[in-house]
């Protein structure tokens, strides 16, 4: 059983056509399981790294540096929401906030909330430092978040 | 013609082209390092090769760099100047020690690799003796089972990632890789490629420390009691050089010796965990004669005269009756000795090859996965003899020709057969059933081996071999390179090596002195004409000029 | 003095600014047709060592002299890779630049492939810029239909490639030689110099590596001319013949505790104070300023009395900070303990260490941990001599690392001490704790 969707393996051929070294693709790839399956796992490793001509462990390698990608044991839930946590956030609030989500969605940075909604995380700084204390929803800025409440309730309703 | 100068000492560099940390050794300087090796890509990452650096001017002044340098990553220049010791250097020195240790647990007691640990030898020579340290260190765990003989002690690893570029770069296999970043970073394999390939322990001797262990060694023995000898590996026709570390007669442990005529730096583990076989209790541990009276002697000298007369008396009735198979594993100097002393018993006497093992196909390293073609580094020859080659040319120079012992059978019925077998390993057998039966035909058998078998157990003499541990003597490799062995063992309760016994059997007085034959050899044999004098140094010696 | 009217600004406000139908009609991509009809590579690149641009990323090297260490004569290809990772804390103006007027940008990066003879070029974006990369992705798609992007531009012999790449949350991917080994998909360790990038870079080809801002200037310049940048900022100080000036307009991001934190753009060399009180609103809530750090992270800080010290090359490096750094000031005020500041920045540095060479892995690590024990009550005057000496060892100054991150990880802690002692010890003799409620180690990922 192929842990690549046939669509994503087609994209990743493309992907090889665009770079010098098929060693390259590995970020894009890693990004495109990601975005669509929420994780990378294992089986998804060793299928990449075939396609790469790699072995698993240099996809693994790549993978494990960013601490950006998760395995099939802690996926990301819908929404990632990373709380800026450098030093023009955290000069203007961005711990009081952060522990504002944590009691309001019940998990501590790295959990997932037991609907799946969720995954709390820790950013360091994301570039909105106009907007402090700021959020990441997924790859989307909020700025001058102050409410955490207001927050989850309008990211609930959008995605 | 480039001059160095390494802590005001001039070196002459020749035309070579060198690194700071050779260029030093040159000079008999060691510029302390960790992740810098020959045989692998330049990372400069462990920090402890850095030195002050500078240029000797042509008015004669010295002009150091205001930073300190990586010896490592630095070409040796004319008129490059290094300081190694001054404060500056020793300070970075020093801080980088202070800096490995901040994380490492300190369990000296309870490692491997105590007494020949670059973070002891260097700690205690470059750096300081007490650490500032009092937080909390890092405590990943430890990964027991990195590979079949592989285990991680990943608390003591300094990340210098030599096993993860020998990996890469040598084997080709890249099961090792780093996981995660920072001070959090640690060694691993991926779970579904434990590292396994047979160049896998070889991390083992790159790591400096003893986060990576060999299963095969670990806890058994302490290295400063150990005894250290030069030799060679009797596995494959590669011929790697190696160190046979022993105590007490038993071997503990094979390490490659670094040879750039052989090998270069590195062996395969099946030559390298291949040895536990010279130790077992199974082997032939003295030699028997059967009597016809049904007590079987024992004694060495009764055997001596008992074999020489019947062997004459065979040769008296029938001159091409008597026979000998020399195995493919004998030293130059068995070989000669023996293929001299079964002429002495008939000039028309037979000399012929045993049966040379060979398995699959030669196994060139590094590995790829994709289509690039890479230069081999490292090559696992399927000819798992070490000494075909110079059995070969005795025979030739005897016989004109050589001849395999199962074709040689197919066409000739000799009455007496000398099996010198000596075959080194206890797993597989090495003649099969035919060539057994072949054997059986024959009415005088004398075998001479290391491990009793259904042809010692038809065999009338049965004489004990010695292990490669316990001769010394020459291998010629799959080149042409001939490289003397050193005896690390005393053979165990009545075994004589093979040289020793046919000596004894051309009753030539006193023991076994490999130096003396070669160069006897030398003179006899044109093949073997470079090995006059006895002497081949450590890195052996070419026979032939290579292509 | 005339107020400054923004040039890298001027669309940003504008609706549809990001748009190429919009961009053309402001007069966008006029520069580009010209140098491909009129100027030959060499011309652009010496009208940009003319112009005295320094690149502004934060190492403010001399961007026409870097174009010129490529190989004479190479047969190619040459790529130029565009450094959008900005993660340095505290800066956003790169953002701002791609997400509002990516085509400024992107005629940049097409006159900048140009110049150094670049067939393809990578934008590398890091992953939390999802708005920035996208824009900069469809002003890339807007281009290749307009054909100012792919074969035989404008009817020119240009042929330019343009490839987009996302990052995924690594400081260390905005070190040029770690940008270039996470493009090519392994981890982003920074390589050994020599070789330099210019020589063997991405794919072991020559490599230019240029910041966002640094390639809108080179926009700008061809379109205003070399005389005009000069006219900005501040020329070299005839006492220091290694002074390369430093001209042209920058962008300056205000952060932190001010009235009004935001992106401005002014000639190089405002002062630190008129900066805050002119553009960023003075101090919040009426206060002092405890302290500033001029320009991210890296930099270190600057006392209260140091706020006169003018934001250009030289300033900073005169008040004992590293230096102009990305030019993003951020204040704390004088009810802000210097330790929560210092916990947060060697926090940051431990996190982002690549782990490569010994000392900033374990000096990085080896500082948040005794800054973290300090904090929460348990430090030893012992401690900030340890902190002070260990900001002291690790960098590129004095050559024990392969890479800068160490030398910004160790500055603002060697800064911090010498500049605000006082304050530690007090805090130290005093028992003063702080826990993190809900606290989290540094959690690893």
């Amino acid at each position: 059983m192929s842990a690549l969707k046939p669509e994503i393996v087609e994209k990743i051929k493309s992907l090889i056509l665009l770079y010098p070294a098929k060693q390259a693709v590995t970020l894009p790839a890693l990004h495109l399981v990601q975005d669509q399956e929420r994780c990378v796992s294992q089986q998804a490793i060793v299928e990449i790294a075939a396609l790469l001509e790699l072995s698993p462990a240099e996809i693994h390698d790549t993978m494990s540096f960013y601490g950006f990608f998760k395995t099939e044991l802690n996926p990301l839930g819908k929404c990632r929401l990373w709380v800026c946590r450098s030093l023009a956030c955290d000069l203007r609030g961005a711990d009081e906030l952060l522990n504002k989500l944590i009691t309001k969605l019940g998990v501590a940075p790295g959990q997932t909330t037991k609907d799946g909604f969720f995954t709390l995380e820790e950013a360091e700084c994301i570039g909105a430092c106009e907007g402090a204390p700021c959020v990441l929803i997924n790859d989307v800025h909020s700025h001058n978040v102050s409410d955490a409440d207001k927050l989850i309730d309008d990211i609930r309703k959008k995605l | 013609m480039a001059t160095v100068y390494i802590n005001d000492k001039a070196v002459d560099i020749g035309d070579k082209k060198l690194n700071l940390v050779q260029a030093a050794e040159l000079a008999g300087v060691t510029i302390p390092h960790y992740c810098y090796h020959p045989a692998l890509s330049v990372v400069a990452s462990c920090r402890m090769c850095l030195v002050e650096v500078g240029e000797k001017k042509p008015d004669g002044t010295v002009v150091m760099q205001p930073r300190v340098i990586p010896a490592c990553q630095t070409p040796a220049k004319d008129n490059t100047v290094i300081q190694t010791a001054t404060a500056k250097s020793k300070s970075a020195q020093a801080q980088t020690l202070e800096s490995i240790l901040l994380n490492h647990p300190l369990d000296c007691p309870v490692c491997d690799k105590a007494g020949e640990c670059k973070l002891q030898d260097y700690s205690y020579n470059y750096g300081n003796s007490e650490s500032r340290m009092v937080d909390d260190k890092n405590t990943p765990p430890n990964k027991p089972d990195l590979g079949n003989n592989i285990s991680l002690f990943t608390d003591r690893c300094i990340m210098c990632s030599r096993c993860v570029r020998f990996t890469r770069e040598i084997s080709g296999t890249a099961e090792l890789h780093v996981i995660n970043r920072g001070s959090h970073a640690e060694i691993d394999i991926f779970p579904t490629e434990p590292l396994n390939n047979k160049l896998a322990s070889n991390v083992v001797d790159l790591c400096p420390v003893g986060a990576l262990a060999s299963k095969d060694f670990l806890y058994t023995h302490r290295v400063w009691n150990l005894k250290t000898q030069d030799s060679v590996c009797a596995g494959c026709s590669t011929g790697c050089s190696i160190h046979l570390d022993t105590n007490k007669n038993v071997v503990y442990r094979l390490r490659p010796r670094e040879n750039p005529n052989a090998q270069g730096y590195f062996m395969c583990d099946d030559g390298r965990l291949g040895y536990h076989y010279v130790n077992s209790s199974n082997r032939i541990s003295k030699p028997n004669l059967k009597s016809d009276s049904g007590a079987d002697i024992s004694s060495w000298k009764d055997i001596m005269l008992s074999l020489r007369s019947e062997l004459k008396a065979v040769a008296s009735k029938n001159a091409s009756g008597v026979a000998a198979m020399l195995s493919p594993f004998l030293t130059v100097e068995e070989g000669f000795l023996l293929a001299t002393f079964i002429k002495s018993i008939s000039p028309k006497a037979k000399l012929v090859l045993g049966p040379v093992p060979v398995v699959g196909e030669d196994d060139h390293y590094p590995k790829t996965r994709g289509s690039v073609p890479v230069n081999v580094k490292f090559t696992i020859r399927n000819e798992k003899c070490p000494n075909k080659k110079g059995i070969e040319e005795v025979i030739k120079h005897f016989e004109g020709e050589v001849v395999l012992i199962s074709d040689y059978l197919n066409k000739n019925s000799p009455d007496a057969l000398f099996i010198a077998a000596g075959y080194q390993g206890e797993e597989v057998s090495w003649f099969d059933n035919n060539l057994l039966s072949q054997f059986k035909k024959i009415k005088l058998l004398i075998t001479q081996d290391l491990f009793p078998s259904a042809l010692t157990d038809a065999s009338k003499y049965v004489i004990p071999s010695a292990a490669f541990s316990e001769k010394e003597g020459t291998f010629v490799n799959y080149a042409g390179l001939a490289q003397e062995l050193h005896w690390a063992c005393v053979p165990l309760k009545q075994v004589r090596t093979d040289g020793q016994v046919y000596l004894d059997l051309l009753e030539r007085k006193g023991l076994l002195q490999a130096s003396n034959i070669r160069d006897e050899i030398s003179k006899s044999i044109p093949y073997f004409s470079r090995l006059a004098g006895g002497k081949l140094g450590s890195d052996g010696i070419h026979l032939v000029n290579l292509a | 003095m005339a107020k400054y009217e923004p040039v890298l600004l001027k669309r940003i406000s504008k609706d549809n600014s990001d748009h190429i139908d919009s961009y053309i009609a402001d007069g966008g991509y006029l520069g580009l047709k010209k140098a491909l009809k009129d100027m030959s590579p060499a011309q652009v690149i010496d009208l940009v060592k003319a112009s005295g641009l320094r690149g502004r990323g934060g190492a403010g090297f001399p961007t026409g002299l870097k174009w010129t260490f490529l190989p004479k004569d190479h047969p190619g290809p040459i790529y130029l890779c565009i450094n959008a990772d900005e993660s340095e804390p505290c800066t956003f103006n790169n953002r701002v630049l791609m997400e509002k007027d990516p085509h400024q940008v992107l005629e940049g990066i097409i006159l900048t492939s140009y110049a150094v003879g670049a067939s393809k070029t990578f934008i590398y974006v890091r992953y939390e810029y999802g708005d920035a990369y996208r824009a900069m992705e469809r002003a890339v798609k807007q281009a290749y239909d307009k054909g100012l992007l792919g074969k035989n531009i404008q009817g020119s012999s240009f042929c330019l490639e343009a490839v987009m790449h996302k990052g995924a949350a690594a400081y260390i991917c905005g070190e040029e030689t770690g940008l270039i080994e996470s493009l090519e998909g392994k981890r982003a360790w920074p390589r050994i110099k020599p070789p330099f990038p210019a020589i063997e870079g991405a794919f072991r080809k020559p490599t230019i590596v240029n910041n966002i801002e640094t390639v809108a200037c080179v926009k700008q310049i061809i379109d205003l001319g070399a005389d005009w940048f000069k006219s900005l900022g501040v020329p070299p100080d005839p006492a220091n013949p290694r002074d390369a000036g430093s001209y042209g307009p920058k962008l300056y991001c205000i952060s932190g505790h001010v009235n009004r934190p935001g992106l401005v753009e002014l000639p190089m060399g405002i002062s630190v104070r008129e900066l805050i009180s002119e553009h960023g609103g003075g101090v919040w809530k009426n206060r002092k300023a405890k302290g500033v750090i001029p320009g991210g992270n890296s930099m270190g800080f600057m006392t209260e009395a140091e706020l006169d010290t003018k934001l250009d090359f030289n300033g900073p490096g005169k008040v004992g900070c590293l230096g102009l750094g990305t030019g993003a000031v951020t204040v704390f005020d004088d009810h802000t303990s210097i330790v929560d500041v210092l916990y947060n920045i060697c926090r940051f540095f431990a996190h982002e260490s690549c782990g490569q060479c010994t000392p900033c892995r374990e000096g990085t690590a080896w500082m948040f941990k005794i800054i973290d024990r300090i904090r929460k009550g348990h430090g030893r005057i012992e401690d900030l001599n340890i902190l002070e000496e260990v900001g002291n060892q690790i960098g590129t100054m004095p050559g024990t690392t392969i890479c800068g991150l160490a030398d910004g990880a160790g500055w603002p802690v060697k800064n911090a001490i010498r500049k605000y002692r006082s304050e530690f010890e007090s805090y130290i003799k005093n028992g003063d704790k702080k826990v993190r409620t809900l606290n989290l180690q540094m959690s690893h990922h």
